[in-house]
């Protein structure tokens, strides 16, 4: 929603040009089909003209007129044909390579970029704006060069034919273009609110359907449907007042050249009976402004084309221009697994998501951070796995800065699970080999030590068993055990957990970490919790609290010394002896 | 009961063009004036159009032709009369049918969405929502384009094209059928041609929805994309959906293209025919010049309107096919009516007599389940993943009906309960927390009749009495932090807060939480714990959780898997059981 007034402000369609330029020849071949198709139409009119004047007269040729006229039809049939074939390839053509220069840039940017700039936008821009460019290439360029042309020909014929009458005829044009002009400036912010209403009803309706359980939880239908009502009303009120101005547009139009005809007939009809003008030339003026007025309508259509597609355009350009992120070094050496936190800023939105958060971790030991909801957790994994780029501060992993790593070397060695459970609509195999590097042997030990195999010998085609986009026949614990088995199948040196438990029960969950500490020996371990009860033999625990780390250190340190931490054991206390039970 | 909708058949179609036409009657209902104005005004615009020519014709011929330029004067007053009729008629017939085509967008938007919200959650989960988003926003959104632009075009060009046709055939009957005969090889060709241009628009369609679905999956994704460095798996996967939709486009650009200069051809054609037939009848005397010219403008008169259809015909069958869309979910009932009763059966809050549920088809997921929940107490149950936990929760809030045996609510069969009188006495905190945009506040006493019209002050009272306004600082702006349309800035803890307070704020007698604090530290659930401990002594709460203090303070526990709800009795005998049912699994 980010002030539509913005993109709107005067979209330039002088970058939309350019941007045919590389397809020069291509936009060459289609202008010049479009203008020979056109001519070879202008000369129709002459063809008739010709044909009833000489109707009577004694040396005229049936045969040639019918040859001539055949070869006409002929000839305009494959250049339009010809024509549209071109234009299907340019404008085809001009998305496939939009999309995946769009494709280039992103794959180019860091995750806080898609973060920002967000997936949804960025599908648009991939989706419906280069289908707006599309249509500009596939509709506006042959309508336009060739509604110019029939303009501009159409004219000169008839002023070739009888000058006063024509310009008599070509009053209209202006006639025209101005009551378009008019209609199309008023109309085009109804279209734009139209598409708000639109937007607006879609949500309330998307909102119904995705919340459709709550709804009837509380029987709040009526409550939906009010909101629904409203939007729906509004959009219609926009429908009919831009029905409203179109409906008086259209026949105005067929009124203005209506009187054009009836000034040929009537002038024109003078200057056959006075003799200046034959019968034959005074058909071809009638067939002449009927080519004459459909241009200039089309050119008011594609005048809201080339706008749309020059607002998309821009749209897709600013992606386009986005400067790359910050390369990092090239450093790759097998990671000792010493990690240190300094003074670490992360803004997320308008406030700090993490201040001035210190701790380090030393190589092979396990730490676990543990803190209220919304305390920032999550962007410290973020930001120690270099998916954002904190504010201020350091993240270093063998005393040298993350940005210092090869970015691939450092994913590879450095391996996060994330919160939410992300499923590819891959076999389950690719799924947790997702990195190309993982090896037979990789794979088995990880699934081993995620307690997956059991879960495998279930599935009928085992580990080749496709797994749908949002992993909907799988159980939560199921999906976050993939995610452990997909990170721990990069035989990384640094595993960092987020909140890995809240979906696996205690006794799985202690299995999996005594496999992991068997499996995977000298692993550094960080680990985003809830649960006390797991992490009281860990090296350090960080208290993370509103961004800010409150305290550090052992649990028998803690217990002592953290007001907070021990407000959070006493919370789970009670549990504790059904926790060790398991 | 199904709900579920046809998603296979892609195919639009195969009707009669009548057929569709007629489908198209019941939602045009109460518009019978106004299209009857609108056809009647399209038959006067037609008329002005087809006059107009014959017209012309007469001056030509009986005054240019015999130097009476009195008469082409009179005679052009005429002409213009004619022309105003046309003007005032075709405004007319634009914006009625314009009004109409609104109108019964809204009209069909509202049954639609009444009827969504008729229908029960079975239905929702027997369909995408993705499928279901699209069905209301895209389809209807198809019709809308029909009705505003086509419908307009394709009565007054078949109008036209009709009375151009008439007139060609009736003026000269050997002319006009010969300037017909392109016309009919014209419509044999587009038969012919029609499936392969709909093979290949289809096959276009569908590249393009696979190529939107993989850009979708990996920018969702793209955490874990850079995080595994697969960026070569976006952009291959993507390489390749790209490819495979520029050439599945290009070859139906290349189909759906060959009308239009297919029916330029057939109109030139027809002028030739007229012009070349028709100068051998002026040479024979059968026919005069000006009558030659008036031809010529109705054969253009015949094929610039056949020619438009050609165009708006692929609209009409996007429109029908949207339709028949539409209509699948409105031919849709719900199976869930109250069933009047008035028997009572014992005085517990809630309970299942020989309960069994299957979802559509599928096999039982409870199967004779007994017990019943007492006034005042808490409830646990536990249970494996998959063990029929949620399913047990969502009968107890009639969420499906049971497929055999009674659920009873203070006794009396849940099905005799209105909608109103289950939603006042249940809460239901849902595993998969939902928030509408707006602001906390706004979600809190979404759908809440006692809180709906108070000022944000006197919620935060509210809240304080009930003990809920410590849980709003964990959000940055209080009750007015915003929450987007997709909710991305809160995280899951936070969603699940605003839910448990929703819920707790509506004071249910019977408080249902499914794994709703999973996400939530466990500092926040003690007060959460604390909160429900305030709850009026009568309250009835169920928990299922995975954490087990989330349950220590359960009055008893029932252990639920394999179709089975059986109590657990102590604490100690509930972990064990877990553990057990555990190994099974």
């Amino acid at each position: 929603m980010s002030s539509p007034n913005s993109a709107r402000a005067r979209p330039n369609s002088g970058k939309l040009f350019a941007l045919l330029v590389p397809y020069w020849r291509w936009i060459a071949l289609l202008v010049g089909l479009t203008i020979a198709g056109n001519s070879l139409n202008l000369v129709g009119p002459q063809l008739i003209a010709r044909a009833i004047d000489g109707a009577g007269t004694a040396n005229y040729s049936l045969t040639s007129l019918i040859e001539q006229f055949l070869a006409l039809a002929a000839g305009v049939f494959i250049l339009t044909y010809g024509q549209s074939i071109v234009q299907t390839l340019a404008a085809e053509k001009v998305a496939r390579d939009l999309r995946t220069k769009l494709i280039a840039t992103i794959s180019g940017q860091d995750f806080a970029f898609v973060q920002k700039v967000t997936a949804s936008k960025l599908l648009t821009n991939l989706t419906s704006d280069v289908d707006a460019v599309k249509s500009f290439v596939s509709q506006a360029i042959a309508s336009i060069v060739s509604s110019l042309f029939l303009i501009v020909g159409a004219s000169i014929l008839l002023m070739l034919i009888d000058w006063q009458l024509a310009l008599l005829v070509l009053m209209v044009v202006p006639i025209i273009g101005f009551s378009f002009y008019f209609v199309l400036s008023r109309v085009r912010p109804l279209f734009r609110r139209g598409q708000e209403a639109l937007d607006w009803l879609n949500k309330v309706i998307n909102e119904s359907i995705l919340g459709s359980s709550l709804i009837r939880l509380l029987n709040s239908q009526a409550l939906e449907y009010d909101k629904f009502i409203v939007a729906n009303g509004e959009s219609k009120a926009i429908g009919l007042r831009i029905v409203g101005m179109f409906s008086a547009l259209i026949p105005i139009i067929i009124f203005v050249t209506n009187l054009a005809t009836l000034a040929i007939v009537s002038f024109g009809g003078h200057l056959v009976i006075s003799g200046t003008m034959t019968l034959g030339d005074f058909t071809a003026f009638n067939s002449y402004l009927g080519i004459l007025i459909f241009p200039i309508l089309i050119i008011g259509f594609m005048s809201n084309v080339v706008a749309q597609a020059s607002a998309s355009y821009e749209r897709i350009g600013t992606v386009l221009a986005s400067p790359p992120p910050e390369p990092w070094g090239r450093r790759d050496d097998p990671l000792h697994g010493d990690i240190e936190v300094a003074g670490l800023n992360v803004r997320y939105g308008d406030k700090l998501a993490l201040e001035n958060v210190s701790f380090s971790v030393p190589a092979g030991s396990r730490t676990a951070v543990i803190g209220p909801t919304a305390a920032g957790k999550t962007q410290l994994l973020y930001a120690m796995s270099g998916l954002i780029v904190p504010e201020s501060g350091h993240v270093r992993y063998d005393g040298h800065e993350i940005t210092d790593y090869d970015k691939q070397a450092l994913h590879q060695q450095v391996a996060l699970v994330f919160q939410d459970s992300v499923t590819f609509a891959l076999s389950l195999r690719e799924n947790i080999a997702f990195s190309n590097t993982v090896d037979d042997l990789s794979l088995q030990k990880a699934i081993e030590t995620a307690e997956l195999q059991d879960f495998v010998a279930t599935l009928p085609d085992g580990l080749d068993t496709i797994i749908s986009e949002r992993g909907t026949s799988l159980s939560g614990g199921q999906k976050q055990r993939i995610m452990l088995a997909r990170a721990l199948a990069l035989n990384p040196r640094v595993l960092l957990l987020d909140d890995f438990t809240a979906r696996v029960d205690s006794r799985t969950e202690s299995k999996i970490l005594a496999n992991v500490a068997a499996n995977y020996p000298g692993l550094t371990l960080v680990s985003v919790t809830q649960k006390i009860g797991p992490i009281e033999n860990y090296d350090q625990v960080v208290v993370l609290m509103e961004g800010a780390a409150l305290a550090i250190g052992t649990h028998a340190e803690l217990i002592h010394t953290s007001p907070e931490y021990v407000q959070i054991h006493n919370s789970q206390q009670s549990t504790d002896d059904y926790a060790l039970q398991a | 009961m199904h709900y579920r909708l046809n998603t296979q058949d892609t195919n639009q179609s195969k009707e009669p063009l009548r057929v569709g036409l007629t489908r198209l009657l019941p939602v045009m209902a109460g518009e019978g004036r106004n299209v009857a104005l609108a056809v009647f005004a399209i038959i006067i615009s037609s008329a002005t159009t087809l006059t107009a020519p014959l017209i012309i014709a007469y001056i030509v011929d009986r005054f240019i032709a015999t130097n009476d330029y009195q008469g082409v004067f009179v005679w052009s007053g005429l002409l213009l009369g004619v022309f105003l009729i046309g003007l005032v008629s075709s405004y007319v017939q634009s914006r009625t049918m314009g009004g109409v085509g609104r109108r019964i967008l809204f009209n069909l938007r509202n049954a639609i969405f009444t009827k969504l919200q008729a229908l029960p959650v079975a239905f929702f989960n027997q369909n995408k929502s993705g499928d279901l988003i699209s069905r209301i926003n895209n389809d209807t959104d198809k019709i809308n384009q029909f009705f505003a632009q086509a419908l307009m075009q394709f009565l007054s060009n078949a109008a036209l094209m009709l009375g151009a046709g008439v007139l060609l055939v009736s003026l000269n009957v050997r002319l006009g059928l010969a300037a017909l005969v392109p016309a009919i090889i014209v419509l044999i060709a587009t038969r012919m041609l029609s499936g392969w241009v709909k093979r290949a628009s289809f096959k276009s369609l569908q590249t393009l929805g696979g190529l939107s679905g993989e850009v979708q999956e990996s920018l969702a994704n793209f955490k874990v994309i850079v995080a595994f460095n697969r960026l070569d798996y976006f952009r291959n996967k993507f390489a390749g959906a790209n490819q495979a939709n520029y050439s599945a486009s290009v070859k139906a650009g290349v189909a759906s293209n060959i009308f239009l200069p297919l029916y330029g051809l057939a109109a030139n054609l027809g002028t030739l025919i007229v012009l070349a037939y028709g100068i051998i009848l002026i040479g024979n005397g059968e026919l005069t010049t000006g009558l030659l010219i008036g031809y010529i403008l109705y054969v253009t008169n015949f094929y610039t309107p056949m020619r438009q259809l050609a165009s708006i015909w692929a609209s009409l069958q996007l429109a029908l096919a949207g339709l028949d869309r539409i209509s699948e979910v409105l031919a849709l009932n719900s199976d869930m009516t109250i069933v009047p009763s008035d028997e009572v059966v014992g005085d517990a809050v809630m309970a299942f007599d020989d309960v069994s549920f299957s979802y559509s088809g599928g096999q039982d997921v409870l199967s004779d389940i007994c017990f019943s929940l007492e006034r005042g107490k808490t409830y646990a149950l536990i249970g494996p993943t998959g063990g029929g936990k949620t399913t047990t929760a969502s009968l107890m809030a009639r969420l499906y009906d049971p497929s055999a045996g009674t659920v009873r609510l203070n006794g009396r069969d849940i099905r005799a309960f209105t909608a109103e009188e289950r939603a006042e006495t249940i809460g239901f905190i849902l595993q998969e927390p939902f928030l509408f945009s707006g602001t906390v506040g706004d979600n809190i006493v979404y759908g809440n009749p006692a809180y709906a019209d108070l000022a944000g002050g006197q919620l935060v009272d509210r809240l304080d009495e009930a003990g809920l306004s410590g849980l709003l600082k964990r959000f940055d702006q209080g009750l007015e932090t915003p929450v987007s349309a997709s909710g991305d800035a809160m995280s899951l803890g936070q969603k699940q807060l605003i839910a448990f307070m929703r819920a707790a704020l509506r004071n249910p007698q019977l408080l249902i939480l499914d794994e709703a604090t999973a996400n939530i530290d466990t500092v926040t659930e003690k007060l959460l714990e604390e909160i429900l401990a305030a709850l009026p002594a009568q309250t009835t709460t169920v928990i299922i959780a995975h954490r087990l203090n989330t349950i220590n303070n359960a009055d008893e526990i029932f252990f639920v898997n394999g179709g089975t709800v059986t109590p657990a009795g102590s604490m100690e005998s509930a972990v064990d059981m877990l553990l057990n049912g555990q190994m099974q699994s």
